[in-house]
């Protein structure tokens, strides 16, 4: 029975230690040769379990690695692993965005992930100390309602025009409207961020998430949204196509409304079972999965994507690196002071 | 003065002591960033949310009691008619989380959005808990007096505003706490309704900027504000008074032109609390392709039963220990036990699930992810829901049956459990079962702590809304309605029954 009670009074002093130094410093990325062997796995997952468990059958029988999935929210996950700090049980954590990747980042809870596995993925889409990596891409863009939209907007900045009042579907509290938001202010500054942000106050409707948008478009609620690609994909599958009201458009050039973004992994305790999950992740087969399944964009080179969609290479996106969005306080401060959230 | 026997002390101080950690994880996250929880607070927008929050939880406190109090008021006294079907209407609401209906709303009205849709959804969500407690204490009180008010000329209005309502009113004012503090602390419907409260305030500080001390800071607020919300509670309530042990034929009091008016609210109100879910739910499952594997949904019926049936269990014992120490004891200590159990019960889930997992993760590995700390995060969030409804019951019962049972002689404390828990037993089923219908709901805590791998409806039926699937989302929406509405006709029985044992 002691040993229960020296355990939990060094894990206080653990505790206290990690307290001090608030954000230790990562393990060197190229340390492979000391790597934990382990022949199990915990994914905590904020991505669903319709989508990701399919996923882990293939990576059980292609490695023999039991794998344990959490499911949850992103943002929650990223919430729990703060709080589990040095302790958490998990072993990867697969997010929704960038953002909830981020934190986990900043409080330095993430091994780095190696080079070969990085440099698999377009630099734009990987952390900048390499402790996260996108996975799949999602485009920002445009739904909208064709018998009531003729003409539709060329640039995101259209929108704040007084002829959209009443019009147009944004949702403030989602992540990637946030992304979004950051990326208007590292291009086009603070004050134009703001001006577009108090003219959505006026014109915008707001929603709690991307497929209420959808759905209020659908239903003929309101004329257009801003959105992710792959949510009309999913409705579309749900309701079939041919039922589907709304259209998507791109904004023309490389419009900040057309961001991308990423769902991606981090490494929480590094062992041979992480480094392979996120292997197995960028490999062709997983990523052709995530294009057949969800209409994402694929990371990794060489792989189509489904019928309908425009190629990440023919789209016209902005020049943003996922990295530097990471000033979400500032964005939500914006965000606030416009009244949206 | 008799002493309380030890095992009520020690049942009560551990809960206390539950009660404490999120509080101690609350004031050591501030602790690392006072500065910055200052500069989050000191903001215009910590006044606007105050304002909010106010505006929300007095209205809709006001509100459900109203509603609840004329609910149990008609079915139970008058001659409404209908009285069983009306009874049943009333607490169907109860079954329904209060995300799925903000939702159903939502989706039936898509335009809506802000306070009064916010107001609409939680006054309806919460006016159950009144109607049941009051619908309870109605029957057990004694009518006699009423009859006496009336003979000596005053009006049905003026009888019930003198001498009905003080007999019902610690029961209604305990209810009206707890629909106070639900109201304090709910975040999924306020969210889908967008109101920005307390409560929207700190999970968005955790979701969205992942500032845990901002969170904190907000979070400390909010336990202010529900001491003062208790504070006023303790002051309005009045003396419990204890019942007659006999019973007299009661005489049903005529609407007279009032009663269609009266069968008309009441429909209405059904309508848009039971009504409009059950529409939009059943709408999903006929729009959508998504289907729903019955493998699936045995493991969650069976996950969410367990677990419901385990904390109902869990929190009923802990619940009786306090109530029978504050009311038949009336000791301080007993007291302070009380409200510290009261003083986090506004804290968002969140909050309190992300204090586990501090502590769990971190000092009992052992346990973190298992039954037992969901159990435990439980017993924290839920027992001051089952101790509103046993105190009345319990407290109900004359002491002089008490004094009687000793004096025939059973010894001292024994009185207990030989006279007061088998008269309160009803009360006490009640409040078991209540606590169970709110385990079966809860989502935010079962989501961050359930051991991995174990499902609930209300697990299935967000993951199933978070893809979008509603055609997969309906069924768990609808056994979860299903499964809830059980309880609260069980409660509906016990009320209907005593009711005609009086009669009879």
């Amino acid at each position: 029975m002691k040993r229960p009670l020296i355990a939990s009074l060094a894990l206080i002093s653990a505790l206290v230690m990690n307290g001090c130094s608030a954000s230790a410093p990562n393990p060197n990325p190229s340390a492979t040769d000391s790597v934990q062997q382990k022949d199990s796995l915990v994914l905590y997952s904020g991505r669903a379990e319709e989508l990701i468990q399919p996923l882990i059958d293939m990576f059980e029988e292609e490695t023999g690695i039991t794998t344990e999935v959490r499911y949850a929210g992103s943002a929650e996950l990223a919430a729990q692993i703060l709080e589990e700090g040095q302790n958490s049980p998990a072993d990867v954590f697969f997010s929704q965005d960038a953002g909830a990747l981020g934190a986990i980042s900043k409080a330095g809870l993430f091994a780095a992930v190696q080079d070969d596995l990085t440099s698999l993925v377009a630099s734009d889409y990987v952390a900048r100390d390499k402790t996260w990596v996108g996975v799949s891409g999602r485009v920002r863009t445009l739904v909208y309602n064709p018998t009531k939209v003729v003409n539709v907007p060329n640039t995101v900045f259209d929108l704040a025009k007084p002829e959209w009042k009443g019009r147009i579907a944004i949702a403030p509290t989602n992540a990637s409207f946030q992304a979004f938001v950051t990326a208007m202010r590292i291009v086009s500054g603070d004050d134009a961020t703001t001006q577009w942000l108090e003219a959505m106050k006026t014109n915008a409707i707001v929603y709690e998430k991307n497929g209420a948008i959808l759905d209020a478009v659908e239903a003929g609620q309101v004329d257009a949204g801003l959105i992710n690609h792959y949510y009309w994909f999913a409705k579309a599958k749900e309701v079939g196509v041919a039922k589907m009201a709304s259209k998507l458009t791109a904004f023309e050039g490389n419009d900040l409304g057309n961001l991308v973004n990423v769902a991606g992994v981090g490494i929480v305790n590094d062992n041979t079972a992480s480094r392979a999950f996120v292997k197995f992740l960028l490999s062709e087969k997983a990523q052709r999965y995530f294009v057949d399944v969800t209409a994402e964009y694929p990371l990794i080179a060489g792989i189509d994507v489904v019928e309908g969609i425009t190629p990440l290479s023919e789209l016209n996106i902005p020049d943003i690196d996922l990295s530097d969005l990471d000033t979400l306080d500032k964005t939500l401060e914006l965000i606030r002071a416009a009244g949206l959230i | 003065m008799r002493k309380p026997p030890p095992i009520l002390k020690a049942l009560g101080i551990t809960a206390a002591i539950a009660a404490v950690i999120p509080l101690g994880y609350l004031l050591f996250r501030l602790g690392e960033g006072i500065d910055k929880a200052l500069v989050e607070l000191l903001r215009p927008r910590t006044l606007e949310l105050l304002f909010n929050t106010t505006l929300l939880v007095v209205s809709v406190t006001l509100t459900a009691l109203v509603i609840g109090f004329l609910q149990a008021w008609l079915t139970t006294r008058t001659n409404l008619g209908f009285g069983a079907l009306f009874a049943v209407l009333a607490t169907l609401p109860l079954a329904i989380p209060s995300y799925v209906m903000a939702f159903s709303f939502t989706a039936t009205f898509p335009s809506i959005s802000g306070f009064w849709p916010s107001w609409l959804v939680m006054s309806l969500a919460t006016s159950p808990y009144v109607f049941l407690v009051v619908s309870a204490a109605l029957v057990r009180t004694d009518t006699s007096s009423e009859e006496v008010a009336r003979t000596l000329g005053l009006t049905k209005w003026q009888v019930l505003r003198r001498v009905t309502w003080p007999q019902v009113r610690p029961a209604a004012t305990a209810a009206s706490l707890l629909v106070a503090l639900y109201t304090l602390s709910e975040f999924g419907a306020i969210a889908i309704l967008r109101f920005d409260t307390f409560t929207r305030a700190i999970y968005n500080a955790y979701r969205l900027s992942f500032d845990r001390t901002a969170a904190a800071a907000l979070a400390v607020v909010l336990v202010m504000i529900t001491l003062l919300v208790i504070w006023f509670e303790r002051r309005y309530r009045g003396d419990y008074l204890s019942v007659s042990a006999a019973s007299q034929k009661r005489v049903r009091i005529s609407l007279g032109k009032a009663r269609p008016l009266a069968i008309v609210s009441l429909i209405a109100l059904a309508i848009l609390g039971a009504g409009v879910p059950l529409y939009s739910l059943v709408n999903w499952s006929i729009v959508g392709s998504s289907t729903a594997d019955i493998t699936q949904i045995l493991e969650a019926l069976w996950g969410s039963l367990s677990l419901a049936a385990m904390a109902g269990a869990l929190i009923t014992v802990f619940a009786l220990a306090i109530a029978l120490w504050v009311v038949r004891y009336k000791t301080k200590l007993g007291t302070f036990v009380e409200l510290s159990v009261w003083a986090n019960h506004a804290l968002p889930a969140i909050v309190v699930a992300l204090a586990l997992i501090f502590v769990g993760a971190n000092l009992v590995p052992w346990v973190y992810q298992t039954t037992a700390l969901l159990l435990f995060a439980y017993l924290i969030l839920f027992l001051p829901n089952a101790l509103s409804t046993m105190a009345t019951p319990i407290a109900q019962v004359p002491r002089s049956l008490e004094d009687v049972a000793n004096s025939l002689g059973v010894k001292g404390n024994r009185s207990i459990f030989k006279v007061v828990l088998p008269i309160a037993a009803p009360g006490i089923l009640a409040g078991a079962a209540l606590v169970a219908l709110t385990v079966l709901k809860e989502l935010p805590a079962t989501l961050l702590l359930r051991p991995t791998g174990t499902e609930t409806l209300a697990v299935r039926l967000w993951s199933s809304t978070e893809e979008l699937a509603f055609a997969q989302a309906a069924p768990y929406a609808l056994l979860l309605v299903v499964l809830g509405g059980l309880p609260a006709l069980a409660l509906n029985r016990q009320a209907r029954k005593a009711l005609s044992e009086v009669r009879n």
